[in-house]
């Protein structure tokens, strides 16, 4: 079916310019295609694989995930790409939950964040509609919070993470929304609040209806996960990414120039996508 | 951290050692392929004969050997995960892997000797029976009662046995050493690859031990980092030691092995060795059985063993492989498994399967022409072997001729086609041996050179242009914590004695923290940050290094890091603990004592480029990064604009390479040799670093966009080398037409100043 995709979209391209792509891109086109139906295929039994199920093993790791990152053949395309940024207390599982939803798998111990890590990967929202995400991940320290919020600016959704477990996290969720909101002027950024490490029941500190209360105080969402267990991952950012999506459709937000929230990716017959293509072409032979 | 081109050359040959065709007939049930439950899983997991006859080779065990195996069996429980290094070349790979796994434990050592003791004996024409004259020295002699006895003292000292003594059974004791001859060559090229496997980030610098120093063969490799006589670190302990010992003696062996355990705080270089060498052998976390048994093996298995699969692999022995290979496998691990009842079931009922099928044919199953196979023998790949069933199982009917013979003849390609793929593979890997092994030449002399000469003059000489050019070809490991102390110096002033009153202040305050842990929801903000400071702290120790091993909980240095870190944030509230800054401590740690770990560490941290950072002081950070991009608009044009295009800005790439030092992102030997030159030249060499990354992936970067550079730079590929990035880095230009990077870095202020023309957005806030 995405093959069929596939064609369809290249072949309406062909059609209007037929010297715009070399054989090889075409070669490409075909073959990275097909590479991406397979990427798709994965995601889907991984999706598959994360589903909650109680008492789960961890799922094993994938091997596509660090393929999907490094990988610039594996470029795929999409309508829209949000830029989003996952912010949070220091040690809230950050980094944990995004690898959980780009790579599939949970590290034990991870690095700390220094700055700010890049993640991405693609979320089909309707059949046939996929947005690409860029998740930026940021530092969660004190220290470091007056490099982050310099992002804010640039970022079209949000993450705002606490650990259930960790009632310190909890309390500075009022203090990340007060930064942001002065920060991400003139533009806005859609907020869900998740509770993170919900595998951790027994050691919780923050009750589900007083953070359902305070993301409601804001209008959030809320949503509990774990990178462990894989709960709630992939629907925390699916979610969030439809809500901005339908945002993007009604036209409450638009993109702008110089402004790198929402960026327009590829939509059929329009032509400057094909430039995605020859380069990522490029990209795979070398 | 082991380098993934040694790992994958290991892992695809170390099945090789392991469960191999029986070399000679070895009952009936050869034939029969089974699936041996628990034991590696998938095609791994196809066991060949040699099972059979690694029960009959038990009952053959001299009762020595017993005697170590169920010492060693006992003493395993006492072995904390880290302290199972043993400075040995060739047995290391085999000991530490297994030595983290529970079940097979006892045996490696053992495995070491026999090997040892058979190519001996081999070597020397025939032999007899049990063990000869020199045979004794690898087999556990006595003394290991007597070790036994003496308790778990230390569980090195058994690892290191079974292979000292023999060593010096030919060399020390003047036995007739003509078998040591054609030993010595494999030996060191054993020792470069066990020294590899365990330790890459050496693999430039590697150890000061060196083939160089007195060719008196295998016992000088044993210690890698003991110099051909260094005034300091001197003709190091362990090796006179074991000189001494000789052939005999269990005193003079238990001293050996004290003494190198004392060592190894005054001696840098193995107390930086074993270091690392903790990591991997606590590294795979409690591997399944399946995963040490399995002839499929795994990776961290399989690197280890790296040293003796090369060893083997360059056909150095070929007649004894097999009995080699038999005799790894008849391991006293596995009579460990063999309690494993099912496993005795199986293949017992496979037994009686062929011999039903035999009785109701009539026809006796020979041995499978083997003959023809035994040819490829030592190129054989495992896989293939097993995979493929010389006749069908009993209970199926039997192939066609014309089908066995044409599976006979794909097969045959196959194996000739594996063949000629792995002496291929096996050139190639001679080669880089060799330019190794010069390396660790170079390493050596230089060691001596800065020894014997630069430290003793350190004042006069740093400067000169042969110090200099020296220092950039990466310091010697064994002196690279000693000049990095001399080169950041101490302009702080700072004692180990005021390093040891922040330490205990520090501490004071942990117990404070620990006691007001539950009511402190009530106090004040400063309060809160302490906390959440020192709380950050213990999470982030454990975050260090991760792959490493070393600083996580219960590993060797955990403390010591934990000290350093919370010494810092008493001595410098002001600074604090910001994150980034555990893997500048670590690293220090790795090559200095606590104290002097401590007092660089303070220091380093208070040159203006770190305090910059550290305190994220924007306007600083803003020049610094400012004056990045005037070099990297003059260095990198094409690259620059590019990432102008995407609006990329140095803070997204720069922040983690600065805080960190590059220990985060670059592979931890790397980032030694760019901390080499860091000390040299200071923080101009670190932006110069990140431009030499930029050249040495422009190409790549050129066809990136965004999120993929972002993605790229902040994790680097692991597989980058020392060579190609430090000639990367040398040609970049620190001149922009007439300024240097000071002045540079002192006029971009005004342009800051005049117009806001820097867009890093983090600078902007």
């Amino acid at each position: 079916m995405r093959g069929a995709d596939a064609a369809a979209i290249s072949s309406p391209l062909r059609a209007q310019h037929p010297s715009l792509l070399s054989p090889c891109a075409w070669a490409y086109l075909a073959s990275g295609c097909q590479a991406h139906d397979a990427l798709v295929a994965n995601l889907d039994q991984d999706r598959v694989a994360l589903r909650p199920r109680p008492g789960a093993p961890i799922s094993p790791p994938t091997a596509w995930a660090k393929e999907t990152c490094r990988a610039p053949a594996m470029e795929a395309i999409w309508l829209y790409q949000f830029r989003l940024i996952v912010i949070g207390d220091s040690t809230v599982g950050k980094s944990c939950l995004i690898r959980r939803f780009t790579e599939g798998r949970f590290a034990q111990v991870s690095d700390p964040t220094v700055g700010v890590d890049f993640f991405s990967r693609l979320v089909e929202i309707e059949p046939g509609k996929r947005i690409k995400l860029q998740i930026w991940d940021t530092a969660g320290q004190e220290r470091f919070r007056s490099i982050t919020r310099a992002y804010y600016r640039n970022s079209v959704g949000g993450l705002l993470l606490f650990d259930i477990t960790n009632r310190r996290s909890f309390q500075n969720v009022h203090e990340w929304l007060e930064e942001t909101k002065v920060h991400v002027q003139p533009y806005q950024i859609v907020f869900v609040l998740v509770g993170h490490k919900c595998d951790l029941d027994t050691q919780r500190q923050v009750t589900r209806h007083e953070a359902e209360k305070l993301a409601a105080a804001y209008g959030m969402k809320y949503i509990e996960t774990s990178a462990r267990d894989a709960i709630n991952v992939e629907k925390a950012f699916t979610d969030l990414t439809r809500d901005i999506y339908e945002l993007v459709k009604r036209g409450d937000i638009t993109i702008q120039e110089g402004w790198e929230g929402v960026k327009s990716g590829f939509v059929p017959n329009v032509v400057h996508s094909s430039e995605e293509v020859v380069k990522s072409e490029r990209r795979c032979l070398c | 951290m082991v380098g993934p081109e040694d790992a994958g050359t290991c892992s695809g040959r170390n099945p090789k050692l392991l469960p191999v065709p029986a070399p000679e007939p070895a009952g009936l049930d050869g034939k029969m392929i089974r699936a041996t439950g628990g034991f590696g899983g998938g095609a791994g997991a196809v066991e060949t004969p040699e099972e059979q006859e690694e029960e009959e080779e038990e009952e053959e065990t001299p009762p020595p050997q017993q005697l170590l195996r169920r010492y060693l069996a006992e003493t395993r429980g006492q072995l904390e995960p880290g302290l199972c290094y043993c400075p040995l070349p060739a047995g290391q790979p085999r000991v530490l892997p297994r030595s983290a796994a529970p079940h097979s434990d006892a045996c490696p050592p053992d495995a070491g000797s026999k090997h040892r003791g058979a190519e001996a004996a081999d070597a020397r024409a025939a032999r007899h029976g049990g063990m000869t004259n020199g045979d004794s020295g690898f087999l556990p002699g006595p003394d290991y009662r007597d070790l036994a006895r003496a308790g778990g003292r230390e569980p090195r000292h058994c690892r290191l046995r079974p292979e000292g003594p023999g060593d010096e059974g030919a060399d020390g004791a003047g036995r007739p050493s003509d078998w040591a001859a054609p030993l010595e060559d494999p030996l060191r090229s054993c020792c470069l690859a066990a020294a590899d496997a365990e330790r890459p980030e050496d693999a430039g610098s590697g150890s000061g031990g060196s083939p160089a120093s007195s060719g008196s063969g295998s016992e000088d490799l044993e210690q890698p980092g003991a110099g051909p006589g260094g005034p300091e670190e001197g003709a190091s302990p362990v090796t006179s030691a074991e000189r001494t010992s000789g052939g005999a003696g269990d005193e003079s062996r238990l001293v050996f092995s004290d003494v190198h355990l004392n060592s190894r705080n005054t001696f840098e270089v193995s107390r930086h060795q074993s270091a690392r060498d903790h990591l991997p052998s606590s590294g795979p976390p409690v591997p399944s059985p399946a995963a040490e048994q399995g002839p499929a093996g795994t990776s961290a298995r399989a690197r280890r063993s790296g040293g003796f699969a090369d060893f083997f692999a360059r056909n150095l022995f070929p007649k004894r492989t097999k009995e080699l290979k038999s005799v790894v496998h008849s391991a006293p691990g596995w009579k460990l498994f063999g309690k494993v009842p099912p496993r005795e079931n199986l293949q017992k009922t496979s037994k009686i399967i062929q011999q039903e099928y035999e009785a109701r044919t009539g026809r006796t199953c020979k041995p499978p022409p083997q003959s023809s196979r035994r040819k490829n023998f030592e190129f054989e790949p495992l896989s293939t072997t097993a995979l493929i069933l010389e006749d069908r199982p009993s209970n199926l009917p039997a192939k066609s001729v014309e089908e066995a013979l044409r599976h006979r003849q794909e097969y045959d390609e196959m194996v000739a086609e594996a063949k000629k793929r792995e002496i291929k593979e096996a050139h190639k890997r001679k080669k880089i041996m060799k330019e190794r092994f010069k390396q660790e030449e170079n390493i050596a002399s230089a060691m001596v050179i800065w020894i014997n000469e630069i430290l003793p003059n350190w004042e006069v000489m740093r400067s000169t242009r042969r110090v200099r050019e020296l220092w950039w070809q990466g310091l010697p490991p064994s002196v690279r914590g000693k000049v990095w102390s001399l080169a950041v110096g101490n302009e702080l002033n700072i004692t180990p004695e005021l390093y040891e009153i922040f330490l205990s202040r520090a501490k004071e305050r942990w117990k404070s923290f620990s006691e007001t842990n539950s009511e402190n929801d009530v106090e004040g903000v400063s309060v809160a940050d302490r906390e959440a400071s020192l709380e950050l702290i213990k999470l982030d120790i454990s975050r260090t290094f991760p792959s490493l091993y070393i600083f996580q909980k219960g590993g060797p240095y955990h403390d010591v890091l934990h000290s350093i870190l919370g010494a810092y944030t008493c001595y410098r509230p002001d600074v604090g603990y910001v994150q980034g800054m555990s893997f500048i401590a670590a690293v220090l740690i790795l090559n200095l004592e606590e104290a002097d770990a401590f007092i660089a560490f303070a220091n380093l941290l208070n040159k203006p480029c770190q305090l910059a950072f550290f305190r994220v002081d924007h306007s600083m950070m803003l020049r610094y990064f400012a004056t990045f991009e005037v070099f990297f608009e003059e260095n990198l044009s094409k690259l620059f604009l590019h990432f102008k295009s995407y609006s990329l800005t140095p803070d997204i790439y720069l922040i983690d390479w600065i805080f960190t030092l590059y220990s985060k992102s670059l592979p931890l030997d790397l980032a030694c040799r760019v901390w080499d030159v860091f000390c040299r030249d200071g923080e101009e060499f670190l932006f110069r670093t990140g431009l030499g990354i930029l050249r040495l992936y422009e190409d790549i970067l050129l066809q990136m966009d965004f999120i993929h550079i972002a993605q790229f730079l902040t994790k680097l590929p692991e597989d980058i080398t020392s060579e190609k990035l430090f000639t990367c880095i040398a040609a970049i230009q620190m001149q922009n037409s007439t300024k240097k990077w000071t002045q540079v870095f002192a006029s971009v202020m005004k342009d800051i100043k005049e117009g806001d023309k820097n867009n890093s957005p983090a600078l902007k806030s």
